[in-house]
């Protein structure tokens, strides 16, 4: 899903950059001290996870977690995702550091978004959080994939093409981040229900007050 | 007071653990296996110009379409990868080439040939080199270059013929390096880059966590106490 060096044009790459700009600043701005370590641990989480290969469908495609992330985060999976999209360019040669703007937005955007949609829902019974854990994880690759698309729209292919293209490769993807999403969700609720965005004890206390 | 504090750090000790636990698998995981970042190469051989395409990590990129284009930029010829990630083409003629792997969904890799490695061609390669090659042996009998016996008959190889039969033969002892080579290219992130990225992410988090402690020291510091104007006059 990382978007290579001179594959899109100047004015994609500037907008990427600024609008991840912003992102990022919001995210920065919503980081209370409590939960700077948190943020670091899931952006070494992004980082990794990106190594696990996954060997199924047409192309090479790997985890991504930016649903987990975004759930865990919020407006925060900004600053976590581009500073492990960071170390991915300069480390693994994956992207691009041009390219980063745009790949922060295909990647950190969709989390925020998914994080609006479906943290809600994890106040909510057993079966409710599992399935909203499993879509944000689904969903949040399924949104990259569409601003993949609409990144090279711009750029010199077809979208419809490309997105239908991006979202069959990521099939495979999506399903297994969606449980592992769900899983992960249904561990911390056990574990360290504080780390969710909502939870039965004492919500809008520590982890709600970013919003 | 005792239970109430031992409670946090038992969840905490318990964490601590699974987080322990989930990293050591990831790790694991991420030795064996690489994800994507396509890498093209290519090597001249003779008048054939070999293409080999991949992802690191050992997946070849498949039926992924390839231009080869002039130093200045135009298109020279295109075509597509083979079912095994490779692809070949006549060398078109002496001038620089770039080729150019679209691996699709925003994967694009180049590889250039500098036009010193095609030094050893004639232009437009495959007239020429085909008639003095045929035409050579010919009265020799024998398609084997037999040098010493051509070189009794008449006036002996000339200067181009003998750097044209030592190119020959050093192309061929060095294909298999060059495989090599080729194969060894994309080794994919190793476990430096692995760990070295996540000290980096961790590092930063160590340094945000000072700023903010410094910062939020020195606010309250000046909150509690505002007789010490020094300490919050830079903040």
């Amino acid at each position: 899903m990382h978007i290579s060096e001179g594959v899109l044009s100047g004015p994609v790459l500037i907008s990427g950059a600024v609008l991840a700009a912003a992102g990022t600043a919001v995210g920065l701005k919503k980081i209370d001290y409590d939960r700077i370590a948190r943020v670091g641990i899931l952006s070494a989480s992004f980082f990794v996870a990106s190594l696990i290969h996954v060997p199924i469908g047409p192309a090479s495609i790997h985890l991504i977690m930016n649903g987990l992330v975004g759930l865990l985060l919020g407006w925060a999976a900004f600053p976590a995702i581009l500073v492990a999209l960071l170390m991915q360019g300069v480390f693994f040669q994956y992207g691009g550091i041009t390219t980063l703007g745009v790949n922060t937005m295909i990647m950190a955007l969709p989390a925020v978004i998914c994080y609006h949609l479906f943290a809600p829902l994890l106040a909510k019974g057993r079966k409710a959080v599992l399935a909203a854990a499993f879509g944000c994880g689904f969903c949040a690759v399924l949104l990259g994939a569409v601003i993949v698309g609409l990144a090279l729209m711009f750029t010199e292919e077809k979208f419809l093409e490309v997105a239908t293209l991006v979202v069959t490769a990521h099939l495979p993807v999506m399903i297994i981040e969606g449980l592992i999403t769900a899983f992960t969700v249904v561990f911390l609720q056990k574990v360290q229900p504080s780390m969710l965005p909502t939870f039965d004890g004492s919500p809008q206390k520590t982890a709600n007050s970013q919003k | 007071m005792n239970p109430k504090k031992s409670a946090p750090r038992k969840q905490t000790c318990r964490i601590i653990r699974a987080v322990g636990t989930a990293w050591f698998f990831l790790l694991a995981a991420a030795v064996t296996t690489n994800a994507h970042n396509v890498t093209v190469f290519a090597w001249v051989d003779g008048d054939t110009v070999y293409v080999e395409s991949k992802f690191s990590g050992g997946r070849t990129a498949k039926n992924a379409p390839i231009e080869v284009l002039d130093g200045a930029g135009n298109l020279i010829l295109s075509g597509k990868t083979d079912e095994q990630g490779k692809f070949s083409f006549q060398v078109p003629g002496k001038t620089e080439m770039k080729v150019v792997l679209h691996a699709g969904m925003g994967h694009k890799a180049i590889w250039s040939i500098p036009a010193e490695d095609l030094e050893g061609l004639d232009t437009l390669p495959p007239a020429p080199a085909a008639a003095t090659v045929k035409q050579r042996p010919a009265p020799v009998a024998s398609p084997q270059p037999m040098e010493p016996s051509a070189a009794a008959e008449s006036v002996g190889p000339t200067a181009l013929e003998i750097e044209k039969t030592v190119e020959k033969v050093l192309d061929k002892k060095l294909k298999p390096v060059l495989k090599m080579l080729a194969d060894s290219r994309p080794s994919g992130p190793d476990i430096r880059d692995i760990l070295g990225g996540i000290g980096y992410i961790f590092g930063l988090v160590g340094l945000a966590a000072y700023l903010r402690y410094r910062r939020s020291g020195k606010s309250s510091a000046a909150a509690a106490a505002d007789d010490d104007p020094t300490a919050t006059g830079n903040r």
